[in-house]
């Protein structure tokens, strides 16, 4: 009797596409869109989810762009299409060719060459709105593998003063769709969306003996993976 | 029998834009219009449905007169015969099949300047007469087209060349090839006159509609898509405001075209009110695609373009795009083009690209995000190497530099003598909050923080 109940309450949900964020269920052999870093694909079960939203977070300089850039170059490397609604034009084209990406499949919508570290609030405000609905009309137009939204470096006080239902609005654009939305920023933005939630850390390895042979080699990532599908407890993928 | 008939405009009437190529098409299917000044129409066959020639004439001139036109008429068994007669004597020229010769001979030589129609004319008429030909002709006592016809062709080639034969057979009354009929040329172009002027987006958003959906009932029943389009707009101040859209693929439906043309006025709107509207297209035979089973979803061209427009008009039409590696050694320099969204079939030969773009690159654990306007910093220096920075910007940490790699020289654009011109040392520098790029400006000796390594 319980069980017809939950399934009824269950069906309700899924009605209302509420399910997603409530019950640890990911349909069976649904699409992902790898993303690029092998450790994290085996903890995703294949990368990021088709029609979900989700996230990567962090610090500076905790690999949030790298671990983007992966992702952008993995789904262009298979020929797909991506875009990026890059909200303070931060985007280096020159990293991103080293990582992979190959620049003529990638939609780079840039925003105000703004300094955040400077700007007014009114002004991020505003170029954070403009992005969103960016990535709003990417989204809803389809046909694109990946569709990223940067908002690292945009002080998290910025991004909270977006509507609550924001984010939720964004997931119900995507979902059944073929694409897999990604945010990108300081401080955990989606995480009632629904999908993944990533949480990145990194420390800067360093090489040569000398001043004069030192070099930053590469950074240590270490993510902690949290999710509504892995909502048991967080999972800690190491470089 | 072959029957050319040749109108043209009264030189002192002027003529409305194609309505002599109307006329002349209401009376045959084998039509060589010149511009809004003549057109030249097979007749041949006419003679059995509406009389002789003299007949064919006046039904002509009927028809002209009931559209506005005064033209001249010539009919003649050649093209160049009729050309000639209709431009060089008012009202209707006759030169019956196989006399051509004998109603041309009485026309003095200086009409056959009337041949002179340049290089885009029509196959027959580019004749093109050299003036200095016709004085020479002057000169030997020639006065009329009967006395050049009478003269030996081989003798004349001997002594003007080609353009002394060309010359002879046009006087002759023989063409150098037949009539090539040019076919109707469709125009896809739909206009609207107001009874009241509107002013705003939105009430114009129902006059493009209803434009685009019945240029679109035309494009389908021709297979055309839309390349270019032009919309006009007449204000209320007798000015008139024109954007010209260039679509990445035919296309030809209503509802993009409309949200096209509407995107694009938003970010140009007019300045006054709007009496007239006016939408041309230039088309293009229709990009019919198959779809395959296994190829990759791609952005429609139609999705894209409205994806791109309205992209546009949120952010700015210059900022959007794709990337662009620019051939420089100054990391700070980026550039966008046009994005197209290429099909899948391409992958192999771009990621042999990829590839040769990565063997070209160092491949770095990292990825820097550029600061669009640099962060001015005090930099603590000791034995030529930082080790304390201080960033003017509030948001950004400082403090003692745990790590440090350079300094990465560059200096470029020195021969251009202006602000491109720079001169620099790189570091990158492990603070407490982060790893950065610092930059020194030889020159100023004053030191920035231009990206942020993640």
């Amino acid at each position: 009797m319980s069980s017809l109940a939950i399934k009824r309450l269950e069906s309700a949900l899924h009605a209302r596409h509420f399910d997603r964020t409530l019950l640890n269920r990911r349909a069976p052999g649904g699409r992902v869109s790898p993303t690029g870093w092998t450790p994290l694909d085996a903890a995703l079960g294949g990368g990021w989810a088709r029609g979900e939203l989700s996230e990567v977070v962090g610090a500076r300089s905790s690999g949030r762009t790298w671990l983007l850039q992966a992702t952008l170059a993995a789904a262009t490397r298979r020929g797909e299409v991506v875009a990026l609604v890059d909200a303070m034009d931060r985007f280096d084209p020159r990293s991103a060719a080293a990582a992979g990406i190959d620049l003529a499949r990638l939609l780079w919508i840039r925003g105000p060459a703004l300094t955040a570290e400077h700007t007014r609030s009114t002004l991020l405000e505003a170029a954070v709105s403009k992005a969103v609905r960016a990535f709003d009309l990417v989204l809803r137009s389809g046909g694109f593998a990946v569709v990223a939204l940067d908002l690292a470096d945009i002080p998290p006080r910025i991004v909270g003063a977006l509507p609550l239902a924001t984010w939720m609005r964004i997931a119900r654009v995507n979902a059944d769709r073929d694409t897999s939305a990604l945010l990108v920023g300081d401080a955990p933005m989606s995480r009632s969306a629904g999908g993944v939630s990533i949480r990145l850390a990194a420390v800067g390895v360093w090489t040569g003996a000398t001043a004069q042979q030192r070099r930053l080699a590469r950074l240590d990532l270490r993510a902690d993976v949290v999710s509504a599908r892995h909502g048991q407890g967080a999972l800690q993928v190491g470089a | 029998m072959t029957l050319i008939t040749c109108l043209v405009r009264s030189p002192s009437r002027p003529a409305t834009p194609g309505a002599l190529e109307a006329v002349a098409r209401a009376c045959s299917p084998r039509v060589v219009p010149w511009r809004d000044e003549a057109a030249v129409f097979d007749a041949s066959g006419l003679d059995r449905a509406i009389g002789p020639p003299a007949r064919i004439a006046t039904e002509v001139m009927r028809l002209s007169a009931e559209r506005g036109l005064h033209v001249r008429v010539g009919i003649a068994g050649v093209t160049t015969t009729a050309w000639l007669l209709a431009h060089a004597q008012p009202g209707i020229s006759i030169a019956m099949p196989g006399r051509e010769a004998d109603a041309l001979a009485p026309l003095p030589l200086e009409t056959l300047k009337v041949m002179a129609v340049g290089p885009a004319a029509p196959i027959g008429l580019r004749v093109a007469p050299d003036l200095e030909c016709l004085e020479i002709l002057r000169r030997w006592g020639l006065s009329t087209l009967g006395d050049l016809a009478r003269l030996p062709r081989g003798d004349l080639h001997a002594r003007l060349g080609p353009d002394g034969v060309r010359l002879h057979q046009v006087a002759s009354g023989e063409d150098e090839c037949p009539l090539a009929p040019v076919d109707e040329v469709a125009r896809y172009r739909e206009r609207c006159e107001l009874e009241w002027p509107i002013d705003g987006l939105e009430p114009l958003a129902f006059v493009v509609a209803r434009l685009c959906e019945s240029l679109e009932v035309r494009l389908e029943r021709a297979d055309r898509g839309a390349v270019v389009v032009t919309t006009r707009l007449r204000l209320v101040t007798r000015t008139s405001h024109e954007r010209t859209l260039h679509m990445p693929a035919p296309m030809r439906e209503p509802r993009v075209l409309r949200t096209l043309i509407l995107l694009d006025l938003e970010s140009h709107p007019p300045e006054a009110a709007i009496d007239i509207v006016e939408i041309d297209l230039e088309v293009a035979p229709g990009n019919v695609v198959a779809g395959a089973l296994f190829d990759l979803t791609l952005p429609s061209p139609e999705d894209l373009a409205t994806l791109v427009a309205r992209l546009g008009a949120l952010m700015g039409e210059t900022r959007i795009g794709a990337p662009v590696l620019v051939e420089t050694f100054d990391g700070r320099t980026r550039a966008i083009k046009a994005f197209k969204a290429t099909k899948a079939i391409d992958a192999i030969g771009t990621i042999e690209a990829i590839d040769a773009i990565r063997a070209n690159l160092p491949m770095p654990g990292w990825s820097l995000r550029r600061l669009p306007l640099p962060i001015a910093a005090r930099v603590c220096v000791e034995q030529g190497r930082p080790v304390r920075v201080t960033p003017a910007a509030r948001g950004l940490p400082g403090g003692p530099v745990k790590q440090c790699a350079g300094p990465w020289r560059s200096s470029g654009a020195w021969w251009t003598l202006d602000r491109r011109t720079w001169d620099r040392d790189e570091w990158d520098v492990e603070l407490p909050g982060g790893v950065y790029r610092l930059a020194r400006d030889r020159a100023t000796g004053s030191w920035s923080i231009d990206a942020i390594v993640d």
